[in-house]
């Protein structure tokens, strides 16, 4: 083998190439989206949360119907469902209180029929269809049309609801509209509750940490205090003086959710503070405000990215709480909690119900945790490869 | 304390920092850290003063009480015949531009979160000095003298080496223009190929702008390198305090004879000639010094009197100070 000699060659260094850094150079945003977007998980959490918002914000404003109308006709209509194809060709759904409706072959839902009579005795209704007559028989479990014949039909044809694509509740409201108004609710009281808790938790908690010593016993003490009475105690007193509602909601969440933050940046700010980086500052001249809002908070903008992203999760999954024990948003507005509260008596009925609200909560859920779990390794230089 | 010396840019008397221990209590009486107990010297305008010791004898709270990260137990600190010792930190805002550290640790010292424009334009925001665009100018000035280059300012402080990083900790330092940097062991923390780099930047900013430097270090080579005077600590003690020339060559206090004993001879065959004057054992706890000298613990020559009677500095000819009841 030929030997190359001029790879060989001592490598000569100039003091210009000694003292260049060679990696490229990026901007700290630049920085922080480049290592962002190389985490699947997070970018999924991302696309999701913007999904959710399109959902929440754009969705209502493109239909006509509104969370509270009711159409009392159709009550509890699956998403899908089997129909009956009777002789001329039409079909027909029996729903859950035994009124048969009329359904285009797209699956558009029509008028349902009148009800002409109902035998007690024979447990048969019968209803106008066109110039005929229907009879749902309902002696035997589960109702059922009868042919002409008198004999009892089975339903075929799955069709797929295109009037209420996520089907209706129990008092016939679009469970899709409902959705996306609570999921306006729900991204709502987690954006508020988090930006609340952002600014009182990390400046309470860097004054408590950064002064220390009996400033830090006493404020730290409050914090014990607050954190110590039951949210659900909370709401109950606020909504007393200031009324059911979300603003009770986001004054609640407000008030007491920050605690967690002001211990995490507390503890950040303790350690850090002892960092010569903070020294350097403070024999510089550099004012407190300064030290805290450039120094000691950015450096801990990890732990309290992954609180607040944390603390999001929750604040939603609170909101749906206490919407679903009654003490949320009031009837008829929507929210994913009194969903699933609503959802729960014809649980076995219509189990698509409380699925709807359920997954929601859980997609949102989901995508906050990546991308709190996304920004938390973005963000730290030190993890930079 | 007699009258100033326009000569001195810091004077230091009978400086004494105590810690309380946290949490422990003793028959209801709180244990304190004697970290500096009453050392006093001064520094000549344009010196350099080295201060040396092993680690835990108080070096750096010496230099951290002079600059005011903490407030003094007791004693005086006067800054160009200021006194600074009882000022708060609003007080003290203006006397920083005299007075600058240069930290330990270069990956700790410096904010990851800032841009090396802005760790090194710090000082001149915190003073109001200059617009943005005016600072970005000096900024780049400065990292030129440290041979750094514009393309580094935009850059964050963890994408730089080590030497890089101490380096731009000098600009920091430096930017104000200081008359006093207190280096807080600049170079133990960086590899011996750097450190010679870095030593000769300082001295070579001092014989340009005629800057004081309070150098503190635990390689006794490096001090005498850089140092004028030197002062030689121990439990939060000064031990000997003399020119730098004469301290290497006649070591007075059995302390720093073991200090200078211990420093590693580039020659087998020389080594095998030294005299054999290793410092045996630990330093005490500084919650609990030993009564009297504090070094009779592990000094070879004790003497019963060195137990009992606390040795003051004197003044053995030629301003060689040394607090020893042995040395005449």
């Amino acid at each position: 083998m030929e030997e190359k000699k001029e790879l060989w060659a001592p490598f000569v260094a100039t003091d210009e190439g000694r003292e260049k850094i060679w990696s490229k150079e990026r901007s700290f945003a630049q920085d922080v989206w480049f290592r962002f977007r190389h985490k699947k998980s997070a970018l999924l959490g991302l696309v999701l949360i913007g999904l959710s918002l399109v959902f929440a914000l754009a969705g209502p404003l493109m239909t006509t119907r509104s969370y509270s109308d009711q159409t009392l006709d159709y009550v509890s209509i699956p998403p899908w469902f089997r129909v009956y194809t009777m002789e001329d060709g039409t079909f027909l759904y029996l729903t859950s209180s035994m009124r048969p409706i009329q359904v285009a072959e797209d699956g558009t839902l029509g008028a349902p029929l009148v009800r002409i009579q109902d035998d007690m005795v024979t447990k048969k209704i019968t209803y106008e269809y066109g110039a005929d007559v229907v009879t749902v028989d309902y002696s035997q479990k589960p109702p059922a049309i009868l042919d002409a014949a008198g004999q009892r039909m089975t339903a075929g044809k799955m069709v797929w609801n295109k009037t209420y694509p996520l089907g209706t509740d129990n008092l016939g409201r679009d469970l899709l509209v409902r959705l996306m108004y609570g999921a306006r609710i729900s991204l709502l009281v987690a954006f508020v509750a988090a930006a609340i808790n952002l600014v009182i938790g990390v400046l309470y908690g860097g004054v408590a940490g950064y002064f220390g010593g009996n400033v830090d016993l006493v404020m730290m003490r409050i914090v014990d205090v607050i954190s110590t009475i039951p949210l659900t105690l909370y709401v109950i007193l606020i909504m007393v003086v200031m009324g059911q509602g979300l603003h009770s909601i986001i004054i609640a969440l407000s008030s007491v959710y920050w605690v967690d933050m002001a211990r995490v940046v507390r503890g950040q700010v303790l350690s850090l503070k002892g960092q010569e980086f903070v020294y350097a500052a403070r024999t510089i001249g550099s004012s407190t405000g300064k030290i805290l809002l450039s120094h000691l908070i950015p450096n801990a903008m990890g732990p309290i990215l992954v609180t607040a992203t944390m603390l999001i999760p929750s604040a939603i999954f609170m909101e749906a709480f206490l919407s679903f024990i009654g003490l949320g948003i009031p009837a008829p507005m929507a929210s994913l909690g009194t969903m699933c509260n609503d959802a729960i008596a014809a649980l076995r009925v219509c189990p698509y119900q409380l699925f709807w609200p359920a997954v929601a909560i859980c997609l949102i859920m989901f995508a906050f945790n990546f991308v709190g779990d996304g920004l938390r390794d973005a963000l730290d230089p030190k993890l930079k490869k | 304390m007699s009258g100033t010396n326009p000569e001195l840019i810091l004077e230091v008397r009978d400086l004494t920092m105590h810690f309380p221990v946290p949490g422990k209590r003793i028959d209801g009486k709180r244990p304190v850290v004697h970290a500096v107990d009453g050392v006093s010297f001064s520094i000549r305008r344009g010196h350099t003063l080295g201060l040396v010791g092993e680690s835990g004898c108080g070096k750096s709270t010496c230099a951290r009480t002079i600059i005011r990260i903490y407030d003094p137990t007791s004693g005086q600190i006067k800054l160009d015949g200021q006194n600074i010792e009882n000022l708060t930190q609003a007080q003290l805002k203006p006397l920083r531009q005299k007075m600058q550290m240069i930290f330990q640790d270069p990956y700790a010292s410096l904010n990851a979160r800032m841009t090396v424009r802005d760790i090194v334009a710090e000082p001149l925001a915190a003073h109001g000095i200059g617009t943005e665009r005016e600072r970005t100018e000096r900024v780049h000035e400065m990292l030129a003298k440290v041979g750094l280059s514009k393309e580094h300012a935009n850059r964050y402080a963890h994408e730089f080496s080590g030497g890089q990083r101490q380096r731009v900790g000098i600009s920091r330092a430096l930017i104000l223009h200081p008359e006093l940097v207190i280096c807080d062991e600049p170079i133990s923390a960086l590899d011996v190929s750097i450190q010679a780099q870095v030593v000769n930047l300082l001295k070579d900013i001092q014989d340009e702008w005629g800057i004081t430097y309070l150098f503190i270090a635990h390689d006794l080579s490096m001090v005498r390198y850089v140092s004028d005077d030197v002062g030689v600590m121990y439990l939060g003690k000064l031990v000997e305090l003399a020119d730098s020339d004469e301290i290497y060559a006649h070591p007075l206090h059995p302390y720093t004879q073991g200090l200078l004993a211990s420093i590693p001879v580039p020659s087998p065959r020389l080594a095998r000639q030294k005299e054999e004057v290793s410092i045996e054992g630990d330093i005490p706890s500084p919650i609990a010094p030993p009564t009297g000298c504090r070094f009779h613990t592990r000094c070879r020559y004790a003497q019963p009197i060195c137990s009992q009677e606390e040795p003051v500095m004197r003044d053995v000819g030629g301003g060689h100070q040394v607090a020893c009841h042995l040395c005449k």
